[in-house]
């Protein structure tokens, strides 16, 4: 026997059925709109990586693609080449991120003063910036070259820089001080770090500029008034107050540095010997000289990990600085 | 309503967008019209000292860059190679092949018409491996021939980027003629031919005769004796590509010259590095002794083929290098202030027509037969082509006498492999001749014959090579024993 429902009470149900889907009606507009950015974000973006992944457990054989497992990441961690390249990298890192902040730390505070010509100096700082890192690389390797340097005739002069001067490109680093941890660097790596440091420089300036004219003239005031000197006030005043900046600055220069392969390439292509392989070097080495996509693969993976932790940083520390704002 | 319009809005950006994803249309070859080149004579006289200078003058005139027009039922033949046709740059490290393809594509479009219109598309040569494996392997588009130098040969077998030549090759007339060591160095571990040989490059060293007086030495000994002297002019007995640049390219070049000279070796000829032999230590200690003595300018360990700087100036007396080097060391100024200034591959020529520069077998210990790298330039046809005929088609016409001889002195730049063609009158000249006293008199071989990551060992012997020359492990070791001892006091 067949049940009914009582039609008013059907008619009921359906109707607020139907007004429940109206109000729970999703409008697919927006989703279309963005489905565009999304397939090309998805093809440049997320393709690559899952590509990566794959890459990184194979091995290429003169029969095709072989599946090795976690081969690739074993023979990156028992290479010395890798290992000798994360130090190389680790003080290349500190040298140039410390140099920068410094630097660009102090020539903001003296552009800060508004001198009058204080516009024509942020416009001559800023030319490395404009400068492709191949072309200051280039640049820097002629100035230094052994015999034929513009500054060679000074460097390699006997007595100045030792007893048989200092040959830039071709010096080998001194002997290590903490086993195999490559400290002293060679003078192509301290050479290297100046070199970069004098193309970020600009742009960590004025960052750090923006900053500064952020602070209330006003604060400083106050401090002066109660006493504090000039080092006191940069120390308790300034610094706490462009703080995030100068974090935001620390990370995108990390991540600059950890990435960039042209300075090197063009300044000293990992040499002397293997004395400024980074690790952004040895992975194009890898990849585009010794054709080793998967084992470059991994070792991209490896470099990723540590770019994400940075950009995850920097995005807490961007955070926190819209909160406090 | 007014949502689907917008969907089939967005759906015909979708479709544009990927429309200019697609590949473009390959442009239309271009072909310089005429390149003239002036040789302009002037005589000076001077009266007073009776000397009568010549002054040669070289010009090139470029007179226009026009669109090959290809009759319509022609099919592209699309080469990759490290030469431009569209580069007169006079000052262009690479002219010489430059300049080859555009006097030769005219030649094979006319031999050809209505079948093939030549296309070539510039590759650098550093850029060249990377990119046809990636493109082989990505199912990209790859050109129907490629020039490939047989050192790289077994990295490309390892990649899969060639196609199998060997039965092919071995149905065409000119296979009897063929030199073997050229064939064998274009053969993969397989055995199979991945490409076709078409210039030997074997290495040699360019020697400026006034730096030695007495002739280049035989033996290492006789080196360290004629180092000492150079020294003693401010000058260097050798100058050679040292750095670990180019991923340790310098394993294959000099430093392979004189561990092949001492019986050393760097493959096991299974495929794997054997380094650590008595013969490979002693060739390191000599090069050691002679970078340690200051026999050698530091300039040779800047990388960047900076090292040719010192032979140029004539401040280094010899350069281990391939033969090919005379395309690229220039200008050139000999000891006694004569000046090589054409800036190309004649300045080499005119050098040793003059008797300035000579070439000579490698120092070697008594006994031993000098060392000499070997290498061939040639052609494959990558997995992929689309017209693997035309790159048949071409290989044929360019071992023709009539084209082959001009390939081989100008962009193969080395010795024909082809025996016949090596017969011929255009092989006669001061420069053949030295180069074929050389090589007979060295025991020419491959660095790496079995080792498949060629790139991958070759920065691997670089890297402890300078280590050990360059750096002082000696020293290193006494004071980490004195620093060990002392620590436990």
């Amino acid at each position: 026997m067949e049940q009914t429902v009582p039609a008013p009470l059907r008619d009921d149900s359906s109707a607020s059925t139907r007004t429940k889907r109206k109000r729970r009606r999703i409008d697919w507009l927006p989703f279309w709109l963005i489905l565009p950015t999304v397939l090309v974000l998805l093809a440049i973006q997320v393709y690559p990586v899952f590509y990566t992944l794959v890459l990184s457990v194979q091995e290429r054989k003169p029969s095709g693609w072989v599946y090795v497992g976690l081969r690739n990441f074993e023979r990156l961690f028992n290479a010395s080449a890798v290992r000798e390249s994360v130090g190389h990298t680790l003080i290349f890192l500190v040298g140039y991120v410390v140099l920068t902040l410094t630097l660009g730390f102090i020539i903001a505070l003296l552009l800060n003063r508004k001198s009058r010509l204080s516009g024509a100096y942020i416009t001559l700082l800023f030319i490395p910036w404009i400068l492709a890192d191949i072309i200051a690389g280039a640049v820097f390797r002629l100035l230094v070259l052994p015999d034929y340097g513009l500054f060679s005739g000074i460097l390699q002069q006997p007595g100045i820089f030792g007893p048989n001067g200092l040959s830039v490109l071709t010096a080998p680093a001194p002997k290590p001080w903490f086993g195999e941890f490559p400290f002293p660097p060679s003078p192509a790596l301290i050479y290297l770090i100046l070199a970069s440091v004098w193309r970020a420089l600009p742009f960590v300036t004025i960052l750090l500029l923006a900053a500064l004219q952020t602070v209330s003239n006003e604060v400083i005031e106050s401090s002066r008034i109660d006493g504090a000197n000039a080092l006191q006030t940069i120390r308790h005043i300034t610094i706490p107050l462009i703080l995030p900046t100068m974090v935001v600055a620390l990370f995108s220069l990390t991540l600059g540095g950890m990435n960039g392969v042209g300075m090197v390439f063009a300044l000293t292509a990992g040499g002397p010997g293997n004395s400024t392989e980074v690790l952004s070097y040895l992975l194009y080495s890898i990849g585009w000289s010794a054709l080793d996509f998967g084992r470059a693969a991994a070792l991209a993976l490896m470099i990723a990990v540590v770019n994400l932790l940075l950009i995850a940083g920097t995005m807490r520390v961007t955070r926190l600085q819209q909160r406090s704002e | 309503m007014k949502a689907r319009y917008v969907l089939i809005a967005l759906l015909a950006i979708l479709a544009l967008t990927l429309g200019a994803c697609a590949p473009a249309p390959a442009p239309a070859p271009q072909v310089v019209e005429k390149v003239v080149e002036k040789v302009v004579t002037q005589e000076v006289k001077v009266v007073e000292t009776q000397v009568v200078e010549v002054e040669k003058v070289q010009t090139q005139v470029v007179e226009k860059i026009v669109e090959a027009t290809p009759s319509p039922e022609a099919v592209p033949f699309v080469t990759w190679m490290q030469y431009d046709q569209g580069n007169v740059d006079p000052k262009s490290d690479e002219r010489v092949g430059n300049q080859y393809l555009r006097d030769t594509m005219p030649q094979f479009n006319e031999a050809f018409a209505g079948k093939w219109v030549w296309e070539n598309q510039f590759t650098p040569f550093d850029r060249a491996m990377a990119k046809i494996v990636a493109a082989v392997q990505a199912g990209a588009d790859v050109p129907d021939l490629m020039d490939v130098q047989a050192a790289q040969i077994n990295t490309y077998y390892n990649n899969g980027t060639f196609q199998d030549l060997t039965e092919w090759a071995k149905a065409q007339s000119w296979w009897s003629k063929m030199d073997e060591s050229a064939i064998k160095l274009c053969s993969g571990p397989d055995g199979k031919l991945y490409c076709i040989p078409m210039a030997l490059r074997p290495s040699t060293v360019f020697v400026w005769k006034d730096r030695f007086p007495d002739g280049f030495p035989t033996t290492p000994e006789q080196m360290l004796v004629e180092g000492e002297r150079l020294k003693g002019e401010g000058k260097y007995a050798y100058t050679f590509f040292g750095s670990t640049a180019f991923d340790g390219n310098g394993a294959g070049r000099a430093v392979w010259q004189i561990v092949a000279s001492f019986g050393g070796q760097y493959d096991d000829g299974n495929g794997k590095l054997k380094l650590n032999t008595p013969e490979n230590v002693a060739a390191v200690t000599f090069l050691r002794e002679m970078v340690q003595k200051g026999y050698v300018p530091d300039i040779a360990f800047a990388g960047g083929f900076q090292e040719e700087e010192a032979f140029k100036d004539s401040s280094a007396g010899a350069f281990p290098t391939g033969l090919f080097g005379y395309r690229y060391v220039n200008p050139l100024t000999a000891p006694d202030g004569t000046k090589y200034d054409l800036k190309n591959e004649n300045d080499m020529f005119n050098a040793i027509k003059d008797g300035q520069v000579y070439l000579a077998p490698q120092v070697a210990p008594e006994g031993n037969k000098p060392g000499c790298g070997a290498d061939a330039s040639g052609f494959g046809i990558p997995v992929g082509a689309k017209n693997p005929e035309a790159a048949y088609d071409f290989i044929n016409w360019i071992l023709t006498p009539e084209q082959n001889p001009a390939f081989v002195i100008g962009p193969g730049a080395g010795f024909p492999a082809d025996t016949e063609i090596l017969q011929t009158e255009q092989f006669k000249t001061p420069f053949y001749e030295q180069a074929a006293k050389v090589v007979a008199a060295s025991d020419c071989r491959m660095a790496f014959p079995t080792i498949t990551d060629v790139t991958g060992a070759s920065k691997a012997v670089m890297g402890a090579v300078y280590k050990l020359i360059k750096e002082d492990p000696i020293a290193t070791e006494l004071q980490k024993a004195a620093d060990e001892f002392n620590s436990q006091l």
